[in-house]
């Protein structure tokens, strides 16, 4: 346990030097462009640049900083990767946009701490344990809804290659397709994501088409699958605003008046 | 050849003469003329913006104004039919007047299409073998059997006046034939305008069967009050004397016909608001109002009432009988029918919209000063066929009688 | 009325002004302009003949719009009879026209339907969070007004919200009628469920809310649809791949079509649109979202300038739940037929027998 919380101290000590340092950058980047959030905010983001004169990428939402509209859906995608059942896609049909680019801290894991061995002091048996340094990372994670309990870090995330989920036989699964591991308990939503039921999918619909597909994480933070305020799969974020009230009209107060009087 | 050219210019001359009041009235009428053609420019440059029409409420007061003005224009059969199939003796004399009165009447409702559609330039889209005309729309029938109401009536109507004016008898060969039709077409004309409305589903206020039979009798009712005051007017200020017997026989007619248009309504109330589905969402609006929005209440209470007492009034022999007092409740019920017909049926249509959202009509000052505007060409119309008709009725223009088209 | 009267427009100054020359489609898979055989000096010398001539016509109007108007742009016969010939014709007028009214290349595309396809909407009612992107797509895509006077701003798409429903004791005695003996429960009013009786303008900090569901409405692309039956002119009319499309150009604005939707999906344009040069969509199609004149109805066409070459429309590219499905209702690995065949779908208003091609569904 010892080793565990000197290993934590490192990785506390990089993380304050390289964060200041990103930040920066980001502000910096920030200044000059327009970065749009797509699905939900925090999650996957796009920088707006012109594709061709004229033409943005995207076009994202003065109020609310959302993704309105696409100029190019595939932009900055990557070949999506095999998939079980999914073999049938002739390549570079399905693509996507790697995840990783987003989850800056994952180079450093692999290198700082989790560099391919088992730690010193890692428990030996697969009964959760708390790790502070995670935790003091990632403050969602202390007390993690998903499963209720039945689940800890290390039934998604790679004992040893960190920059890595897993599947059930304890091989990797790459960030850019956490489908893989997200179907070994959501089977259903697998097998309608598979079939552009379940989450989405922009570029062409004809079926033999050109498809960005949006992969789960895209959409949802395993991390975080519940709070008080909402009753979906899918966190809040700031609806844009409203139609225009008809002419003559004051204002909309009458529609939280019931019907009938009664 | 000649008498038909001799006609035209008679008629042109003795109607364009007349005595101050003449001269006053048609002047205010051409004031309101003016103001209208300015506010249909404006329409047409700014759009219906102008107007209170929304998406939400897409048809107000000139809908309104339309329906009720298609009835009007049917009730001259209420003079036609009398007339010609039960030739009663005192309406035979004045039909003619009917026919003025429904020429007029479709000239306004014309106006008010116009007014009401958003691109009238493109009016000849309807119009074969360039433009398109469709059987499937009831708007396309609409057009069909107004054109052929107004050139029904301008036939019938000026030949009798230029065979009296020519002395010589009534083809009744080619007559007779066009009569008959034109009194069955009167009640397509009205008919055709009630599907308008009533053949959208969409709009659960306006979808039920029942809406021709109460079109036809409101107009039954509009239409001759509107003929009574007439009537009076051209007694009290003209050489011409309309008979006792066709006012009494219109009165008639007008008391039942309103008796039924009443009864049809609080039919439709029962109904409704027995089971009160939400179709009965718009009759609601319209009686309580909904959601706390009840601009309407007052307008569909105020009809009720109007008709009612309306009806009451012609019940009593004093009230009917007296033509000092008949005009009384026949402005009563003409207003009240209007305002049934107009903000009490084309408004609520719309409240709510077919998904839910209500939202109240506002009328633009543009809107109200279109309708007055078109009202006033009507009765420039009116005025301008009466006194010609009633000229000719009274031998005051004749073929080859000069003095009497001078005076 | 100038678009450049629109305090809008400033917002967006800080954009890249907007090219002269030769613009892409936005859509990659869309084709290159393919009807500008015109060069920009010969457009400019028929935009001054004809602001001649339609001086004359339009009751004097006047301005920078008006002027661009070709003449016969005024005498063109409804689209669907017009030669190929014809049809090309009246597109480079209009390219011509909206190039010079934009002050950008905009393309006319006139992509008839494609053999073999029926197009279909599916929407997932119970991931919709209500967050209007779809509604800001659709007016990024299409072209509507913009505008802050009432009644300038118009969107195809409009997100109902339902309350939950709170079912309670407080209520039980409160029967209603009162005193008639009529047994009507107290909670006999509560809303619940998807009824079409809830609000439009909700305007919370954020969606979902806890006691809220959410259900957009839009054109409903009818199999039998009543707008295109009493239509007077015939030119609101179901195109081979099943959406109902209108030729603005020979729209008369009588608004009958409005009367007739059971969906309420159709919006008329009060006055001349007001649209922004910068935010002008230049990739267009004849029947979808080319701008609109004053005193037409419009309606949503289901992007037919993208899916007409296989793109999905923009409210599905940013639906942010992935509640929005499209697709080829002939090809049974299309995702909506996919979702017909498993998920339990229901068409709005059903009863209407107007046979919407836009399916709700829960999963």
């Amino acid at each position: 346990m010892k080793k565990l919380v000197f290993h934590t101290v490192i990785l506390a000590v990089c993380c304050a030097a390289a964060t200041p340092a990103f930040a920066q950058e980001a502000a910096k980047q920030e200044a000059k462009e327009t970065i749009c959030f797509e699905s939900r905010k925090g999650a996957s983001e796009i920088t707006k640049h012109e594709i061709k004169p004229g033409l943005p990428n995207v076009k994202c939402s003065p109020t609310t900083g959302a993704t309105l509209w696409y100029g190019d859906p595939y932009d900055g995608t990557v070949p999506m990767g095999k998939m079980p059942l999914l073999d049938g896609i002739p390549e570079g049909k399905a693509v996507v946009r790697p995840r990783s680019e987003k989850l800056n801290l994952l180079g450093m894991c692999a290198t700082a701490c989790h560099n391919g061995v088992v730690p010193p002091g890692f428990p030996k048996h697969k009964k959760p344990v708390p790790i502070p340094t995670m935790e003091s990372l990632l403050p969602e994670v202390k007390n993690l809804q998903h499963g209720r309990g039945r689940i800890w870090c290390l039934d998604c995330h790679h004992s040893t290659k960190r920059n890595m989920l897993v599947d059930h036989f304890g091989d990797p699964v790459s960030f850019d397709q956490p489908q893989l591991l997200c179907g070994k308990c959501h089977g259903d939503k697998l097998r309608d994501w598979r079939d552009g039921i379940h989450g989405k999918r922009i570029g062409e619909f004809v079926s033999t088409g050109k498809k960005r597909w949006f992969v789960c994480t895209e959409c949802h933070n395993p991390h975080d699958v519940q709070d008080g305020a909402r009753n979906k799969g899918f966190v809040q974020i700031a609806p844009e605003s409203p139609p225009q009230l008809p002419n003559g009209m004051k204002d909309a107060k009458h529609e939280s008046v019931h019907g009938i009087a009664h | 050849m000649q008498q038909l050219t001799s006609f035209a210019a008679d008629y042109t001359r003795y109607v364009l003469k007349g005595g101050t009041k003449f001269y006053v009235w048609m002047g205010c009428l051409a004031v309101l003329i003016v103001g209208m053609m300015y506010v249909f420019y404006l329409q047409n440059t700014e759009g219906l913006i102008v107007t209170g029409m929304t998406s939400q409420i897409n048809d107000g007061l000139y809908l309104a104004n339309l329906v009720f003005l298609v009835g009007v224009a049917a009730g001259a059969v209420t003079i036609v039919f009398p007339a010609y199939v039960y030739h009663h003796e005192g309406m035979h004399k004045v039909t003619v007047l009917g026919e003025m009165l429904a020429i007029s009447a479709v000239l306004m409702v014309f106006l008010f299409v116009f007014a009401h559609m958003g691109r009238p330039d493109r009016l000849w889209h309807m119009i074969p073998p360039r433009g398109i005309y469709s059987f499937s729309s009831m708007l396309g029938w609409d057009v069909l059997v107004l054109n052929g109401y107004l050139l029904l009536n301008l036939v019938v109507g000026f030949y009798y006046l230029y065979a009296k004016y020519t002395g010589k008898p009534v083809n009744k060969k080619f007559f007779m034939p066009l009569v008959y039709i034109s009194i069955v077409w009167a009640l397509s004309i009205h008919t055709v305008t009630a599907f308008l409305l009533s053949n959208n589903p969409a709009r659960p206020m306006w979808f039920h069967s029942m809406m021709p039979i109460r079109f036809i009798a409101t107009a039954f009712a509009a239409g001759p009050c509107l003929i009574i005051l007439a009537f009076l007017i051209v007694r009290n200020n003209t050489k011409m004397w309309v008979e006792d017997s066709a006012i009494s026989l219109l009165t008639t007619i007008v008391t039942w016909c309103l008796g039924i248009a009443i009864f049809l309504t609080l039919s439709e109330v029962v109904v409704e608001l027995y089971a009160r589905t939400e179709h009965a969402n718009g009759l609601y609006y319209l009686m309580f109002g909904l959601h706390g929005l009840t601009n309407l209440v007052p307008w569909f209470w105020s009809s009720v009432v109007l008709m009612i007492s309306a009806f009451v009034l012609f019940l009593i022999p004093a009230f009917r009988n007296n033509t000092k007092l008949l005009p009384v409740p026949c402005a009563m019920a003409f207003v009240g029918i209007w305002i049934e017909k107009g903000m009490g049926l084309v408004v609520p249509g719309y409240i709510p919209t077919p998904i839910g959202e209500v939202t109240e009509y506002y009328p633009s000052f543009v809107e109200w000063l279109l309708t007055i505007g078109i009202w006033a060409f009507g009765f420039f119309v009116l005025t301008i066929l009466l006194k010609g008709a009633i000229g000719i009725l009274q031998g005051e223009i004749k073929y080859g009688g000069q003095a009497a088209a001078v005076k | 009325m100038s678009p450049k009267e629109n305090p809008s427009a400033d917002s967006v100054k800080d954009k890249p002004s907007q090219c002269q020359t030769q613009l892409a489609s936005a859509d990659p898979s869309a084709p290159g302009i393919t009807t500008s055989r015109r060069s920009f000096l010969k457009a400019g010398g028929a935009l001054s003949m004809s602001s001649l001539m339609g001086a004359a016509a339009l009751m004097g109007q006047s301005g920078d719009v008006e002027a661009a108007i070709e003449w016969a742009e005024h005498f063109q016969k409804n689209y669907r009879l017009m030669t190929p010939e014809e049809k090309a014709e009246a597109r480079a007028r209009l390219e011509r026209r909206y190039s010079a009214e934009y002050d950008k290349k905009v393309s006319v595309d006139g992509t008839e339907s494609q053999p073999g396809v029926l197009m279909g909407y599916a929407l997932n009612i119970r991931k919709c969070i209500g967050c209007r992107r779809c509604v800001k797509a659709c007016v990024e895509e299409n072209n509507q007004s913009r505008g802050s006077k009432p009644g300038q701003r118009i969107e195809w798409i409009q997100v109902l919200r339902m309350e939950r429903g709170e079912f309670s004791q407080d209520k039980m005695d409160h029967g209603y009628p009162e005193g008639l003996g009529i047994q009507v429960g107290g909670n006999a009013y509560t809303p619940a469920g998807q009824v079409l009786e809830g609000q439009y303008f909700y305007e919370p900090e954020a969606v979902p809310e806890k006691d809220a569901t959410y259900m957009p409405i839009a054109c409903m692309q009818c199999e039998k649809p009543p707008c295109v039956k009493v239509c007077p002119v015939r030119t609101t009319f179901r195109e081979g791949d099943g959406v109902v499309v209108i030729d603005y150009n020979w729209c008369i604005g009588c608004k009958m079509c409005m009367n007739a939707c059971p969906y309420w999906a159709r919006r008329f344009n009060l006055t001349t649109p007001v649209l922004p040069k910068e935010e002008m969509n230049p990739v267009t199609h004849y029947m979808g979202n080319r701008p609109r004149m004053r005193g037409v109805v419009e309606k949503c066409h289901w992007c037919l300038q993208r899916t007409r070459h296989s793109r999905y429309p923009a409210c599905v590219e940013v639906c942010p739940v992935g509640a929005r499905k499209f697709g080829n209702l002939l090809d049974p690995e299309s995702e909506v037929s996919l979702i017909l065949a498993r998920k339990n779908v229901f068409r709005l208003k059903a009863e209407y027998n107007t046979f919407p091609k836009f399916f709700y569904f829960y999963d």
